[in-house]
């Protein structure tokens, strides 16, 4: 086994009654993908608000690379190198695609006062992986919805990050930009480590080292793809409609 | 960000009020300094809210302490010389602003709104029932430190171009744009690694200070200050005059300040209800220049 990057233990999240997240205790391995799945409401993006401390947990903690971050601020979450991205797109609507992953790249320079190159050539760069570079000057919200979405990959990897948290890349996308973001994360999964939630199956099955299936909270199963696809537990929480 | 034909316009304008000693008439002197006063503490305020995204009713309690902090060192400690008071107005605002900003960005949106608001009454009541600053008589300032009124009225215009050129440049570097992307969407901003409250401290800090730096021009215009410099109204007043101007243009807060003299010195002629023609004119900007005043001169180009 790899080493773990990201490790959770015990970890909860309570909404009054609802335990969103309940003692969820998983390991994410240096240089794998790893997909969480789960129907709707299984707790997959508490999980990940508890990961990015978005959210704190009730209880729990959480790891990277052995330091303890449970009670870390989002801001400081990113600056040790974990990023996420969100169900919608969330860029900055009134910039241009340059000024956003620019705004992402400075956002690991010390500079306040004059601009840096690095920072530039790593912006530039990023752009062009999430294949957005000839859009470089357009607005964010003149972009279709993929291009959005391509934008918002774009601006997480122009923080040079060691670990992705992908909330749902594919959610809403039409089937040749769904292709595309697939290729997309193929490519990044050659160099880094990411953390998948995704509904779509197909794209999971095809990308996943290791999948986790979260159901009310809590896990389910955890296994390589072909354990998953085989199991009779998974089916049944699926209620077979859309098994795997 | 600014339009040529805006540029053409300010740089007239700035040209105009340079010359306006020239005509040696001691009441327009008094007028603009007080106008062109007006619009550095506009533009220090549009950083906050036209670039930064925070509405803060606490302004006008950075430009009362510069005041006051004149007045003080004036008086008490016989200090006049601009080389020495200056900066210590300017930390003195700076270190407030630190203060307040510190524990109201705690709270957001409207919260940060009223606990700003909060702090501002409260300055407001000490100075004005605290026996050693005057009370609600306000105090002189007994030595001035540029007492003849064609050096008042330099130092003014020059801290106008200055301000107006510094926060130009600031929005252009790295510390502009990630204010700007937090006035854009702050949880985003936090999310890539942005401490974003130290961000907006710095800018609170920064306007504060400038905001000390028209109420020291202010002190020294007309040698008095006065516990109303700490009021709500005032900090609703430069307020109006950002939005009246335009907010997150820079000029337009400039300009607001000036068209609000004017409105106030024209209306005071006319009727003693002259607060209700300014009240019309902000309805009418609002509803009709949702761009303010700046955007006035932008319209031919849309």
């Amino acid at each position: 086994m790899p080493e773990a990057l990201l490790e959770t233990r015990d970890l909860s999240r309570r909404f009054g009654a609802l335990a969103a997240v309940d003692g969820v205790s998983l390991s994410f391995a240096e240089g794998r993908v790893h997909a969480v799945i789960g129907p709707n409401g299984a707790g997959k993006s508490t999980f990940l608000n508890l990961l990015s401390g978005e959210l704190r947990a009730t209880s729990g903690r959480v790891f990277f690379r052995g330091q303890e971050l449970t009670r870390a601020t989002p801001d400081r979450i990113s600056r040790l190198g974990i990023a996420r991205s969100y169900q919608s797109a969330n860029v900055f609507a009134e910039l241009s695609c340059g000024e956003c992953v620019w705004l992402a790249s400075h956002s690991r320079a010390r500079t306040l006062v004059f601009p840096s190159a690095r920072v530039a050539e790593r912006a530039r760069r990023a752009l062009a992986t999430c294949g957005l570079a000839e859009r470089a000057g357009v607005r964010a919200r003149q972009l279709s919805y993929g291009e959005q979405r391509q934008l918002e990959i774009g601006m997480i990897l122009a923080t040079d990050p060691q670990i992705f948290l992908l909330d749902e890349p594919l959610a809403g996308l039409g089937h040749d930009e769904a292709q595309r973001i697939v290729a997309l994360l193929q490519e990044l999964a050659r160099r880094h480590t990411i953390v998948l939630v995704e509904h779509d199956m197909d794209a999971v099955f095809s990308i996943a080292d290791t999948i986790t299936v979260l159901v009310d909270g809590r896990v389910l199963e955890s296994g390589a793809p072909d354990f998953i696809r085989q199991s009779e537990r998974v089916r049944e929480a699926y209620l077979g409609s859309d098994a795997p | 960000m600014i339009s040529s034909r805006a540029r053409l316009f300010l740089a007239l304008g700035a040209l105009a009020l340079a010359a306006v000693p020239a005509s040696g008439d001691r009441f327009w002197m008094q007028f603009l300094g007080k106008a062109m006063i007006g619009g550095i503490f506009a533009m220090s305020l549009d950083l906050l809210v036209g670039f930064a995204g925070l509405v803060s009713l606490a302004h006008a309690a950075f430009f009362g302490l510069g005041a006051y902090l004149l007045a003080g060192l004036s008086n008490r400690y016989q200090l006049a010389q601009m080389a020495l008071t200056l900066p210590i107005c300017m930390a003195g605002a700076a270190a407030g602003a630190l203060i307040i900003g510190w524990l109201s960005l705690r709270a957001a949106g409207v919260y940060f709104i009223m606990v700003t608001l909060a702090f501002t009454q409260m300055l407001y009541y000490f100075l004005n029932d605290a026996p050693w600053f005057g009370g609600s008589d306000g105090l002189y300032v007994a030595l001035r430190p540029l007492s003849n009124p064609i050096a008042a009225y330099y130092a003014i215009w020059i801290a106008l171009v200055a301000v107006f050129a510094f926060l130009l440049l600031l929005l252009r570097s790295p510390f502009g744009r990630v204010l700007i992307g937090i006035r854009g969407n702050e949880q985003r901003m936090r999310s890539l690694g942005f401490p974003t409250r130290q961000y907006l401290l710095a800018a609170f800090v920064l306007a504060g200070s400038l905001a000390g730096l028209a109420g020291y021009l202010d002190a020294n215009l007309y040698g008095f200050v006065n516990p109303a410099l700490f009021g709500w109204r005032e900090s609703g007043l430069v307020l109006m005059t950002v939005l009246l101007g335009g907010k997150g243009t820079l000029h337009g807060p400039a300009l607001g300040a000036l068209l609000l003299a004017l409105l106030q010195q024209q209306g005071e002629r006319l009727t003693e209800h002259w607060t209700a023609i300014i009240g019309a004119v902000v309805i009418a900007v609002v509803l009709f220049l949702p761009r303010g005043v700046a955007g006035l001169l932008e319209a031919r180009r849309a």
